[in-house]
């Protein structure tokens, strides 16, 4: 046997214990779960069948349908406002805050990551809540005459999502805002430019990129997540995962939750398609 | 613009930090609700939460899930890395592909296959059916972390072993791990924290024996109470005494 | 500590591109060889072939007459020393040594021992506990050298050990590695695009391009007379004058010897007086380099040709000045010999 034959056996062998995990534990169940989602529930009972009876109704439902506009909305909604809140943060940290507090800076700007996700959540049905801090602060201050419900709403859930997202982002748009090169500023400064077309024409641009990675990260993170619309947007609308918990939870039917899954896997791989191609773009 | 910064900094810290901070300082309320007026300090909820069996339990629970679930992540990615890294298969950007893939799929889709197959083969939902969840979603971050830390040197300093009488154990055991032990070491940091924290794939996977965030959720149906807050702080406290200990041990030790 | 290699006819592919085209090669035991050539030319392929990273699509590696074509790096009394030291970063300088011959189970004190005594010889030993990173580019040189002879492997393949130091250092580093080998006795296989160093260390250069060696011969054969045009112009700068079988050229009728081709004179042959007369020529540009000035002429009967020549310090016609020039040591090459340049 050749010495590259010797080579590659041992290459495949190294491989072969994660390769099997990953085939056993993620592409199998999800074959399985591709399947499960042409079956239907007859009474209590899985059906196998081969339509797509479950995804016709996804689409035709209206209180299903609704599931992914009330998905697609929120995560749209979260990831603007978290990248424009975000952006400035991030930028004032890299070029405002002295070197020496910068790090502790950032630090105290992802404390809250230490908390538990959970947890997140529920400090802002605390914090949100018709008797919590914020109504008191304000009705106090006069400028309610009484408190306005905010949690159970769709705004809670952004609330909670955007405080995540906004921490997220911030640390990679500071990452990649320090390993820009100074001499870009000054080159700008130097030709004329005022901050704010440094800003606009060269910083901004240039952080695209990591923007870009940084705003599908919070895509695909914010439409998958169960706990922070569970928690705080209540039951009034619900989003693509509280659909799927929904139909396994009540009646046990794993046909339309795959099905569901599988929709919702469908939308990130869209984005993902999407954005990739304008990510590639941009780094060339 | 200066004093628009500040402004801005101010405003958005308070955003972040609001939440964590009512959560503290609440944990303290004397009284049954976590909510305004404050109305005094006691420890009466945090005494109550340490003496909550079921609540030590998830924390234990928790703590197994995770070392075990990282490790097991942490070796298979350090071998698939490993061998991808030294040579070139047919098919290897393939193997790069399937590895990675868990990675882009939300945590409740590979939860719901998991448990779908789970129900299949029989397995009862537990925690080595959630362990099993947790490495699936760790191995390709573990997988990248490291794969991205064998550059040409690297992999060079391992030829460099082989030529000199190594044998494949040898080379991952006595060069390629050491050389690679700050990535290793974040790997497993990250694994660890994901596991951990995560919920979906432990509330669908654990029926008994419940882990930490799966044990804290079941709290809050209960409604808003000092409890929970106690417990949130905890943890919080706990994890930031983790990240600052690391950080004046083994991350200072690597930078220098 | 020392044996022969023989490349018999060994060809490699990498998928539909031919790296190696029948390559024959004997390498005596204890010789210094240089593989040289331009990037791409298949002489770290070739190295590669030695050392046992890959194996030859066809063809055969003898190493101290036992096949070694199809066995692997490991068990092959060759040892190689990389292009980037390859030290293993998370072990003293001492551990690196000592690493092959703990691989081949020699005790722990035994080893320390080989492994301080191989430091010692390249001038490392009070290092011995430092880490790689707390060493100059040219003191990891050396561990990497010290580390490769620590196992007393038949054959070194060195891969462009040099390539990564400065100039000045490089020089000194081989002479160094010269007078290691002198000592050790082992066969050096080394590989390099610098022709400089090729000619300071070789007992013989083996000349490649597009897989194929060119010439193989010592370094003054290689220099002063090629076998081809490729390995003319590598070894060092050259005139070509293309001549017909009865000596006529563009500069006249040339007394030089029969041959139709191209005439080869390299700078320094070419001067105000010599073996053979090229015609008068004017000096159109000329600057000094210490050793010698170098000037451009343009022959009077060929306005179209420049040629260089380097004068002696002392010679030094005016720019615009017209002079007779003379060649010594001339080389023709059939034009068979001159198209793969």
């Amino acid at each position: 046997m050749s010495i590259e034959a010797q080579e590659k056996r041992q290459g495949v062998a190294l491989v072969t214990p994660a390769l099997l995990w990953t085939l056993v534990f993620f592409a199998v169940p999800f074959g399985a779960m591709a399947l499960m989602s042409l079956a239907h529930l007859e009474g209590r009972e899985i059906v196998q069948g081969h339509d797509l009876g479950n995804y016709l109704r996804i689409f035709t439902d209206p209180s299903l349908r609704r599931g992914i506009f009330v998905s697609l909305e929120i995560t749209a909604t979260v990831t603007v406002i978290s990248v424009l809140l975000a952006w400035p943060l991030a930028w004032i940290i890299a070029t405002r805050v002295p070197q020496r507090w910068r790090r502790m800076v950032l630090l105290l700007a992802v404390l809250p990551f230490w908390t538990s996700y959970v947890v997140r959540s529920y400090s802002w049905a605390l914090v949100l809540g018709e008797k919590g801090v914020v109504m008191n602060a304000l009705v106090g201050l006069g400028l309610l005459a009484e408190p306005v419900q905010i949690m159970a709403t769709r705004a809670a859930t952004v609330t909670g999502f955007v405080h995540f997202f906004v921490m997220l982002l911030t640390l990679t748009i500071y990452s990649n805002l320090i390993q820009l090169s100074p001499n870009y500023a000054r080159a700008a400064q130097d030709l004329g430019a005022s901050q704010w077309q440094v800003i606009r024409l060269v910083i901004l641009p240039l952080t695209l990129p990591g923007v870009m990675t940084g705003a599908f990260l919070t895509f695909v993170l914010c439409i998958g997540d169960y706990i922070t619309p569970q928690i705080l947007g209540g039951n009034n609308e619900l989003t693509l995962p509280q659909l799927i918990m929904l139909q396994l939870g009540r009646r046990g039917d794993y046909p339309m939750a795959s099905a569901l899954s599988i929709v919702l896997m469908a939308i990130v791989t869209l984005a993902y398609a999407a954005s990739a191609r304008w990510l590639k773009m941009e780094r060339v | 613009m200066r004093y628009l910064s500040w402004v801005y900094l101010l405003a958005l810290f308070t955003f972040i930090l609001l939440p964590v901070v009512t959560l503290v300082v609440f944990s303290f309320q004397d009284g049954r609700l976590p909510v305004p007026p404050f109305k005094g300090v006691t420890f009466e909820w945090y005494a109550k939460v340490l003496s909550d069996r079921a609540m030590m339990e998830a924390l234990f629970n928790s703590l197994i899930v995770a070392l075990l679930s990282s490790l097991c992540a942490l070796t298979l990615g350090f071998l698939a890395a490993s061998g991808l890294a030294r040579v070139i298969l047919p098919g290897s950007a393939l193997m790069r592909g399937a590895l990675i893939a868990p990675m882009t799929v939300s945590y409740l889709i590979i939860a719901l296959g998991l448990l779908q197959m789970f129900n299949q083969i029989g397995l009862r939902p537990s925690l080595l059916a959630t362990g099993i969840g947790h490495v699936v979603i760790n191995l390709p971050l573990c997988f990248a972390i490291i794969y991205a830390a064998i550059g040409e040197h690297q992999k060079s300093a391992l030829k460099a072993a082989r030529d000199l009488g190594a044998r494949e154990w040898q080379v991952l055991w006595l060069v390629a791990a050491p050389m690679l032990m700050p990535s290793l070491a974040a790997a497993f940091f990250l694994a660890f924290t994901f596991s951990w924290d995560e919920f979906i794939i432990a509330f669908l996977l654990t029926r008994f024996d419940v882990t930490l965030p799966v044990e804290i959720w079941s709290m809050l149906r209960s409604g808003l109470s000092p409890e929970t807050n106690a417990v949130g702080s905890l943890v919080f406290l706990v994890s930031i005494a983790i990240v600052v200990v690391l950080e004046l041990t083994l991350f200072r030790k690597g930078s220098k | 500590m020392t044996a022969d290699v023989h490349i018999n006819a060994v060809e490699h592919r990498f998928n539909s591109f031919t790296a190696l085209h029948r390559v024959d090669l004997e390498i005596a035991a204890g010789e210094f060889i240089v593989l040289l050539g331009p990037s791409g030319c298949g002489k770290t392929t070739l190295l590669s072939i030695i050392g046992g990273f890959y194996t030859p699509s066809e063809g055969q590696v003898l190493i101290g007459g036992k096949d070694m074509t199809h066995v692997g790096p490991k068990d092959r009394p060759t040892t190689t020393m990389f292009q980037d030291y390859a030290l293993f970063p998370h072990m003293t300088l001492c551990d690196n040594v000592a690493f092959g011959l703990r691989m081949r189970g020699m005790s722990k004190v035994a080893r320390s021992e080989k492994a301080m005594e191989m430091l010692d010889m390249v001038g490392l030993a009070d290092k011995a506990g430092r880490k790689p990173h707390e060493l100059s580019g040219g003191q990891r040189q050396r561990v990497a050298l010290a580390r490769a002879l620590a196992v007393e492997p038949d054959v070194l393949l060195l891969d462009e050990p040099l390539g990564a130091l400065d100039l000045k250092l490089r020089r000194q580093m081989q002479d160094e590695l010269k007078a290691i080998q002198r000592r050790v006795g082992t066969t050096f296989v080394h590989v390099t695009h610098d022709q400089e160093e090729a000619m300071a260390i070789a007992d013989r250069i083996v000349v490649m391009n597009h897989g194929r060696i060119e010439h193989c011969g010592t370094p003054e054969e290689v220099y002063l007379t090629p076998k081809t045009l490729f390995s003319a112009n590598f070894m060092g700068e050259m005139n070509r004058i293309p001549v017909s079988a009865a000596g006529a050229s563009p500069l006249g009728q040339l007394d030089v010897p029969a041959g139709e081709g191209l005439l080869c004179l390299r700078p320094e042959n070419i001067g105000l007086e010599g073996q053979f007369s090229l015609g008068p020529a004017r000096l159109t540009e000329a600057s000094f380099f210490g050793a010698h000035h170098r000037c451009h002429f343009t022959p009077v009967n060929a306005p179209d040709l420049t040629l260089v020549a380097h004068l002696p310090q002392g010679a030094y016609p005016q720019v615009g000045a017209e002079v007779e020039l003379f060649g010594r040591d001339p080389v023709i090459l059939p034009p068979a010999m001159t198209e793969a340049a």
